[in-house]
């Protein structure tokens, strides 16, 4: 299916019915969509639908991306995604040759200095939330100042990376949303005591140390909190005080609560966490 | 169960913050590049990604491509991050 895309640009778009400044082609897709069903019988329904427009920026086709009679088998978007598109190509002047692969290129600041963290949230009963987030954080100056070159052993509190530190959260977390405003509680508070360490100097770069145990807060009701193991490696040059590079990861458990079974599941939270430009 | 299992794993990791060696560097890396997904885990990133519709669409008028527009029903969705 990925495939088939290649020849596309590709975007998204998100709202709601009632938002203004709704684009006319999302207009267009959700008037069919929610229009009343012929016969009085609701089709099956999801919250993603795909519009394929022509060069020319109209609409030639679209379609619910669960739509789909074989819903819930492993898979089934999958091939009812790739079948829609191969219907749609002849009307957007493809020919369903597939077009060459493109390298992968991960989100970046065009240039400019942040960290990326890839986020996975192991979740073996959702494999959809097992994709990787990827995240990027622009990173000014003074934004690394916290992490400046220990010539003794410090402590570097966890709350003055929380700019990056707080997008360390899984992907489709449903009660982790305000039930109001559907949006996602944010991460109110990062707390720990890292302690940065240096490491004998070798040769060019000198390195230290960064690590601790990290928790972090939501916004939403009873103070929901989890948390994880923090380590990161940092590079500095010889006479500079400031990172140069910065790699680790969080490796953490989340606490899911499982509305069927009462419980709650604790899933791995895990992050790769590295500076760019690399 | 999970919850002891991680309490554990802190003691040991909180007993090994002792000082700071070579060796702790390359475990660290090493773990890094065992956490970092693969390649074939970030195909979507093979995909032409524009950042908003009015940007692919500025773009397909000169490049003369079709646009593929993912167009999700929530307050909340970055599709290209997938903070959704």
């Amino acid at each position: 299916m990925l495939a088939q895309l290649r020849p596309y640009i590709v975007t998204s778009w998100h709202g709601h019915r009632s938002d203004a400044n709704i684009p006319d082609v999302v207009k267009t897709v959700w008037r069919w969509k929610f229009q009343p069903p012929r016969g009085g019988f609701p089709q099956r329904q999801s919250n993603v639908d795909l519009a394929l427009l022509n060069p020319q920026g109209i609409l030639v086709h679209t379609f619910d991306a669960a739509r789909n009679e074989q819903y819930g088998r492993r898979g089934a978007i999958q091939q009812y995604t790739a079948a829609q598109l191969h219907r749609a190509a002849p009307y957007l002047g493809l020919n369903n040759r597939l077009a060459n692969e493109r390298p992968v290129k991960l989100p970046d600041l065009s240039g400019e200095r942040g960290i990326r963290l890839l986020v996975s949230l192991g979740d073996e009963r959702m494999p959809a939330y097992r994709a990787p987030v990827v995240e990027v954080v622009p990173m000014a100056k003074a934004d690394w100042k916290p992490l400046t070159w220990p010539d003794k052993e410090r402590v570097v509190p966890a709350a003055t990376l929380k700019s990056w530190l707080s997008q360390i959260y899984p992907p489709g977390v449903m009660e982790r949303t305000n039930p109001v405003t559907k949006v996602v509680y944010a991460i109110k508070a990062v707390e720990g005591e890292l302690k940065l360490s240096s490491l004998e100097s070798k040769g060019g770069n000198r390195q230290a140390i960064l690590r601790g145990v990290v928790q972090l807060t939501d916004e939403g009701p009873g103070e929901f909190s989890y948390q994880g193991i923090l380590e990161v490696v940092l590079t500095y040059r010889n006479g500079e005080i400031l990172p140069q590079t910065l790699r680790g990861y969080f490796d953490g458990l989340y606490p899911r609560s499982d509305r069927m079974h009462r419980d709650i599941r604790w899933l791995p939270l895990q992050a790769a966490i590295e500076s760019i430009p690399e | 169960m999970g919850r002891i299992v991680f309490i554990v794993c802190f003691s040991f990791g909180i007993a090994s913050i002792v000082t700071a060696t070579d060796m702790d560097a390359k475990r660290i890396l090493d773990r890094y590049q065992a956490l970092r997904p693969q390649e074939k885990k970030l195909a979507m990133y093979r995909l032409d990604w524009a950042e908003s519709l009015d940007v692919a669409l500025k773009r397909t008028a000169k490049e003369k491509r079709p646009i593929c527009l993912i167009i999700i029903h929530a307050k909340y969705g970055d599709i290209a991050s997938g903070h959704c």
